[in-house]
């Protein structure tokens, strides 16, 4: 056995989930929900495979080092689809988080992984280097970029990548609300008011989607809600624990419990799926540490996605945007959260927006985080298929709430030279509201 | 050929297993004129008879009427085993759905016993008015009832049976659902007795129906009533059975609808709506005697053919039989099969039957001849043994009837 | 003679519910074979890596594992029967799989064996809407031919409770069941034709919607419910049924399980056709309620019995009244109806979802599986109640009472050896009660490895020989999953199958 002390600190981490692993009773529903073992046929690609492979590791038949537990592991997509099918009810989010952090410890992980990971969590570095994606973008390298690299060989990945960035550009029909800036009225004199909403910013959203973040804050506003700006947030932590770095995921989840609570927010509005599923599970994260985890558990409470805010109180219906939308669920709302119709309910506060689910649209889209760079054949089979379903709706756009599956998508439509815009929900209501007039900038008139 | 048993195999019986008659088509479908017939009182009895010719090299003829003979004889000595003395209710729980009964016992008798807890067996094949139960499991034919019911072989829940060397097997069981091994009583449900004797047999029986409705059209143009009967086949309800029987001369199509009052009249409904056309309405007992006659129509015929086809095609082989003069024909528009009941005034049945053998292959049916005028040879068409279609049922008939004692027929 | 039962001088399962784990290292194929077998299928399709194997040591009955020598998963007929035939003139053992989501240890490989999965063979290869048959590769998932024949009116009937995740080749080899097979019938009803690859890689097709049934055996009918033992069926022809334009669903709540039980005999008697008749006892009412599946149902409640009817539309109403009034009669609590998707799925809650909340409240759960006679429930029940007391074992019983279908579940701590001790004897007593109404050891999980032990309180010597002759003529060599379905020759010991043994030579 390499390294017996270490394996033994490893063996801890998953051994502590055996009252997580027991209930899995092998019956197998989870295989056909699971894309990779619907593409790939073998086991080991499947949800009850890799829990097999946790529970070999947790008995110590397997080494958390070995080729096999770490291939398998790391080639889960974490969509999560396996959970809603799961009679048993095993977490197994949560238990993929674990396995990644032993697999990682064991052997180090590849480099783009690391790489990013250290960039994202870390607001010194985050800065610069989104810098450098919006000049990219903004200067349409990124898009020539894309067009010209080869989609083979070594250079397969940048091309990836830059189809990503240059596919985080706004959708060109509509104005550019980036215009909107400073104080806004929200004309909601016929609005009842409702409770204090923060909203978390994000990594990638406060890089590359700023726009959206706006898009929420007015939209939220426009609905009656106080939204407070919560100084001091960070990265949510998500893609660190869906990596295995379930340390400085953990440092991160601490950061913002300490903010939110202390903004006084009944709700914590998320507009990225992946950051909601992620805050949502903070009391999991952090469920050894005693001092951390009843105030975990409270802030998970308080998240929401912004679509179940907005669709509880049932939107304020904007002006008429004449548009077909497709709609694709995100892992990580549908799945991960439950969510299923809210985001759906947003669009259709929209007039004459023709909302179409997409065929399969509870299947994920490949994205999965960076999925498409460390796993380019797989990743490009399953992200595929998904562009050929959404091309199939014939739409205008295709709408998702979360970041990383915008542009994923984003990326394949961008690809395949196909001209759907790529939208969150919550941009096609704010420009819905925009026309409607709901924003009139104070001290304009 | 001739087979002398009083001697050996009287010492091994009882008086009463020797002297009983069958029916005479049957000496002449075999071509014998040893009438040799034994009449088991058990199942004990029929081993020792199995395990008797295996020594002896005499084969065995199970029959159970023995009034539908497939014309396939034995060239080697042989004799005829009856069940008719197997003839009893074993066991019979109304509650359970379920009857036990000997081999021997006749449909009708065992009918008249279910109809008494308002139960039945809904298996109806044509021609032979009287089976027994073995017969029919022997011959695995469910009629055209089993577009509504499912076929036989899926509600025969067990049965004893002795196989070629005298052993006896006990199969499935009593009960509806039972994957306890493999299903062996599977291959013994329409397997002529090539394998084995059956002894008893146990079927699931179903609640007769609140109402039997028998919708009837009549048609001179028999292509009109063939698209009919599909459109019905195709429809969104399921009827208990769709028969259509044709000659030259026109056609009628029978469809049987049972359930409650409501709900057949809704099934009427729907189906004149899919098919466009408005069926003639018979209730008992004026449908039980067209049924009746339907069933028994071919019954003195001397050359009857069964045509095999997908169900879509049907119609374009109802079209090429129905131009043979003379011809009757009744078809299972569901299943996909036609009984052809021919004249035997045929100038040559050889080489008629050779023609429409080819004609119907051609599109893409298949023919078998189910009976044949004793005088006429034509083994070529009908001689075919089940087993020697394939290695696995002749592996099955090894391994059932190693001495090759049995010899069954239709 | 008997000499069918080949003796495997393996050493015992290792198994969960004994705490021993399979720790010996399986033997590897030789690497020529590997390299034959990539030709094949491809090398990304041939595992051989032993943590690989890891995965497929069990299927959905845990207490078995075995990692096999090497898995292949092969897309075609032609390249199943090219893995057979190569396997098999090396004489290795084959062991098929599907979804892994068997019961009795079906697709558990035996020390020398090779598992060729299909789980790449999922196609549906043909929808014949005017004949109603619809043909399909093994690897199809169940629940994918009906989504696929939706859009015709058309449906596959047989629902097993896996039905969204097991194999319709899986669904061959096991003549599956499922709640709706009470009207509709099991799998067996619904298989018209197979290609087969035998032993050696021979293809047969066998049937065939079209073909002359009477014209030969019905080989179709024996080689399902096979269990893998016989060949590997590459392509399925399959009967589809129309939808049914109606459904009524009934939920009765009783104050006891026998009350229930009279209901279901009731309502069979008068003369109704059910489409579904399940009932969920009172232990497994309190475990669903506590977990997340809780259905709403009354905690105090004996037994919940669900009614299902389908159909016209216009009788339904009629059969649902009748059932209900049956009920009442029985001295059932309440009674509700179900007409709209939402309600129904609501009222059928506690019956799918049992099992996963079993899952929950115990550490471990052994799904049994037996049949009797419809009207032996009420006493059987009662036995079983008493068998789970003397031994002080929780059972629950989830079942389909339409045809008799139990599914006793027995709950323990795999961590109590003595209580390993006490559900392995208390299960063999429920099966032995089960025999002695007149049951069987089985309805539709199988036997497959954990069963064959009991084969014996159904089957005399003479019947176990003749399914094993009727093995041979499909597999003479016994490569095709060998060690299932049949008991093993025990010579260590005199065991009960070592008494038959010596009474059948």
């Amino acid at each position: 056995m390499t390294g017996a002390p270490v394996y033994e600190a490893l063996g801890q981490a998953l051994d502590a989930q055996q009252e997580r692993l027991l209930p899995c009773v092998h019956c197998g529903f989870c295989l056909p929900a699971c894309p990779t073992y619907n593409r790939l046929g073998n086991e080991a690609d499947s949800p009850r495979g890799r829990l097999h492979l946790m529970q070999a590791v947790v008995e110590g038949r397997l080494e958390p080092s070995s080729e096999a537990f770490r291939t398998h592991i790391d080639r889960c997509l974490g969509c999560r689809a396996c959970e809603p099918v799961c009679p048993s009810g095993v977490e197994y989010g949560t238990l993929l988080e674990l396995a990644r952090e032993t697999a990682a410890k064991a052997a180090p992980q590849g480099l783009p992984t690391r790489v990013l990971l250290k960039v994202l969590g870390n607001r010194a570095l985050r800065s610069p280097f989104f810098f450098i994606g919006r000049l990219l973008r903004g200067t349409r390298l990124a898009a020539l970029g894309a067009t010209v690299l080869p989609s083979y060989g070594p250079l397969r990945a940048g091309r990836l990548v830059l189809a990503m960035l240059a596919s985080t550009t706004r959708w060109q029909p509509m104005a550019s609300g980036d215009a909107i800036s400073g104080n806004t009225d929200s004309g909601s004199d016929d609005v009842s008011r409702r409770s204090r909403v923060a909203v978390l910013l994000g990594c990638v959203q406060e890089g590359l989607f700023t726009r959206i973040n706006s898009a929420t804050v007015r939209v939220l506003e426009a609905n009656g809600y106080e939204v407070v700006l919560v100084e001091g947030q960070d990265c949510c932590g998500a893609l660190h624990a869906h990596g295995g770095d379930l340390e400085r995921a953990r440092m991160l989840a601490r950061t913002n419990i300490r903010v939110f609570e202390a903004s006084g927010a009944e709700f914590i509005a998320v507009n990225a799926a992946g950051c909601g599923a992620a805050m949502k599970d903070y009391g999991t994260l952090l469920e050894g540490d005693p001092d951390f985890v009843q105030r975990a558990e409270e802030v998970a409470l308080a998240v929401r996605d912004v679509s179940e805010i907005l669709a509880s109180s049932g939107p304020r219906i904007g002006a008429s945007i004449p548009c077909k939308i497709a709609y694709d669920h995100p892992c990580h709302l549908l799945h991960a959260q439950g969510v299923e119709h809210a985001p759906i309910t947003v669009l259709e506060a929209v007039p004459d927006a023709e909302v179409h689910i997409v065929t399969d649209a509870e299947e994920c889209c490949g994205g999965a985080g960076i999925y498409g760079i460390t796993h380019p054949e797989l990743g490009g089979l399953i992200g595929g298929d998904k562009v050929a379903a959404v091309r199939a709706c014939l739409a205008d756009a295709v709408a998702t709430p979360n970041p990383g599956c915008m542009m994923q998508i984003g990326a394949g439509l961008r690809l395949e030279a196909s001209n759907e815009g790529v939208i969150h929900p919550v941009e096609l209501l704010d420009e819905s509201y925009q026309r409607a007039g709901f924003y009139r900038v104070r001290g304009a008139e | 050929m001739r087979v002398d048993l009083t001697d050996s195999l009287s010492r091994l019986l009882p008086e009463e297993a020797f002297g009983h008659s069958v029916p005479s088509s049957l000496w002449t479908a075999l071509r014998t004129d040893v009438e040799t017939v034994v009449a088991p009182g058990s199942a004990e009895e029929v081993a020792t008879i199995l395990k008797w010719a295996s020594e002896m090299g005499v084969r065995v003829v199970p029959i159970g009427t023995g009034a539908h003979t497939y014309p396939r004889y034995p060239r080697d000595p042989f004799i005829v085993l009856t069940t008719s003395r197997l003839n009893e209710i074993q066991h019979y729980e109304p509650a359970d759905l379920t009857m036990t009964a000997s081999a021997g016992a006749s449909i009708r008798d065992l009918s008249t016993e279910m109809a008494t807890h308002g139960q039945w067996l809904p298996f109806d094949p044509p021609d032979v008015p009287n089976r027994t139960l073995g017969g029919l499991v022997a011959t695995g034919l469910s009629g055209p009832l089993w577009a509504g019911y499912g076929q036989l072989r899926n509600h025969v829940l067990g049965a004893t049976i002795v196989c070629g060397d005298g052993r006896a097997l006990r199969l499935g069981g009593k009960v509806v659902k039972n994957v306890a091994g493999f299903d062996i009583l599977k291959v013994m449900v329409g397997s002529r007795g090539e394998l084995a004797v059956i002894t008893s047999v146990t079927v699931r029986l179903f609640p007769l129906p609140v109402v039997d409705r028998l919708l009837v059209l009549e048609a001179t143009d028999v292509s009109e009533l063939v698209s009919t009967a599909r459109a019905v086949a195709t429809a969104p309800i399921m009827p208990a059975s769709i028969i259509l029987s044709a000659t030259s001369d026109g056609g009628r199509l029978l469809v049987r609808l049972h359930g409650a009052r409501v709900s057949v009249e809704a099934d009427q409904k729907s189906l004149e709506k899919h098919t466009g056309v408005s069926f003639e309405v018979r209730n008992t007992p004026e449908a039980e005697s067209l049924l009746v006659q339907e069933r028994g129509s071919g019954i003195d015929t001397e050359l009857v053919v069964r045509v095999w086809a997908l169900p879509s095609r049907i119609g374009v082989l109802l079209d090429l039989l129905k131009q043979v003069p003379g011809v009757s024909l009744n078809a299972d528009v569901y299943g996909g099969s036609v009984r052809a009941y021919l004249p035997v005034n045929l100038s040559d049945i050889e080489s008629s039957l050779a023609g429409l053998q080819k004609d119907i292959e051609e599109l893409g049916g298949t023919i078998r001849v189910l009976r044949i005028p004793a005088e006429v040879d034509a083994s070529s068409y009908f001689a075919k043994p089940l087993v020697d279609e394939g290695e696995l049922a002749a592996g099955l008939k090894r391994a059932f009837d190693p001495h090759a004692v049995l010899w069954g027929i239709e | 003679m008997y000499r069918l039962l080949e003796k495997t001088d393996e050493e015992p399962v290792a198994s969960l519910l004994t705490g021993k784990v399979s720790s010996g290292m399986t033997r590897p194929l030789p690497s020529t074979v590997v390299s034959d077998l990539a030709k094949i299928v491809g090398h990304e399709h041939v595992i051989t890596d032993p943590d690989r194997l890891l995965v497929y040591e069990s299927d959905g009955l845990t207490a078995y594992r075995r990692p096999p020598r090497a898995v292949v998963l092969p897309s075609s007929t032609e390249e199943i029967s090219a893995v057979v035939g190569l396997l098999h003139s090396n004489g290795i053992e084959v062991i098929p799989r599907g979804a892994g989501t068997g019961l009795s240890g079906g697709a558990l490989t035996t020390p020398e064996g090779v598992i060729v999965g299909t789980a790449r063979m999922n196609r549906i290869l043909k929808i014949d809407v005017e004949n109603r048959i619809a043909i399909a590769q093994p690897g199809v998932i169940n629940a994918r031919l009906t989504e696929a024949t939706n859009p015709y009116g058309l449906y596959y009937a047989p629902d097993p409770s896996s039905q969204s995740t097991c194999t319709l080749g899986g669904n061959v080899a096991e003549n599956s069941g499922g709640p709706h097979c009470l009207k509709y019938g099991v799998t067996a009803r619904y298989i018209t034709g197979l290609t087969v690859v035998l032993a050696g890689g021979q293809i047969v097709e066998i049937g065939g919607v079209g073909r002359d049934p009477y014209a030969t055996l019905d080989l179709v009918g024996l080689f399902v419910g096979s269990e893998g033992c016989f060949g590997i069926a590459t392509e399925i022809e399959l009967r589809l049924l129309p939808i049914t334009e109606g459904v009524r669903t009934l939920l009765g709540i009783f104050e006891s399980v026998e009350s229930a039980g009279r209901a279901v005999t009731k309502i069979i008697a008068c003369g109704l056709m059910p489409a579904a008749v399940e009932i969920v006892d009172g232990p497994t009412i309190k475990a669903v309620e506590a977990s997340v599946f809780a259905a709403g149902y009354p905690l105090e409640a004996g037994a919940a019995l669900v009614i299902e009817f389908d159909g016209t539309e216009a009788g339904l109403d009629l059969d649902a009244d009748r059932a209900e009034q049956c009920c009442l009669e029985e001295g059932a609590i309440e009674v509700q109806r179900a007409t709209d998707p939402e309600h129904r799925v609501k009222l059928w809650r506690a019956r799918k979802k049992a099992f996963g909340a079993m899952g929950r409240i115990a550490p471990d759960l052994l799904v049994q599986d037996a049949t009797v006679p419809r009207t032996k429930l009420p006493e059987v029940l009662a036995g079983i109640d008493d068998i789970g007391n003397r031994y002080g074992l929780k059972i629950a019983n989830v079942f389909h009472a339409g045809d008799g279908n139990l599914h006793p579940n027995i709950l323990f701590d795999r961590q109590n050896q003595n209580e390993l001790e006490l559900v392995e004897r208390a299960s063999k007593e429920i099966m032995q009660l089960c025999v002695d109404a007149g049951g069987t050891i089985t309805g539709e999980h199988g036997v497959g490895v954990d069963k064959r032990k009991y084969m014996t309180l159904v089957h005399g010597p003479a019947e176990l020989e003749a399914m094993a002759a009727a093995k041979r003529v499909f597999d003479p060599a016994s490569l095709f999953n060998p060690g299932k379905v049949l008991p093993e020759v025990e010579v260590k010991g005199a065991t009960d199958t070592a008494k038959i043994l010596a009474t059948g030579e």
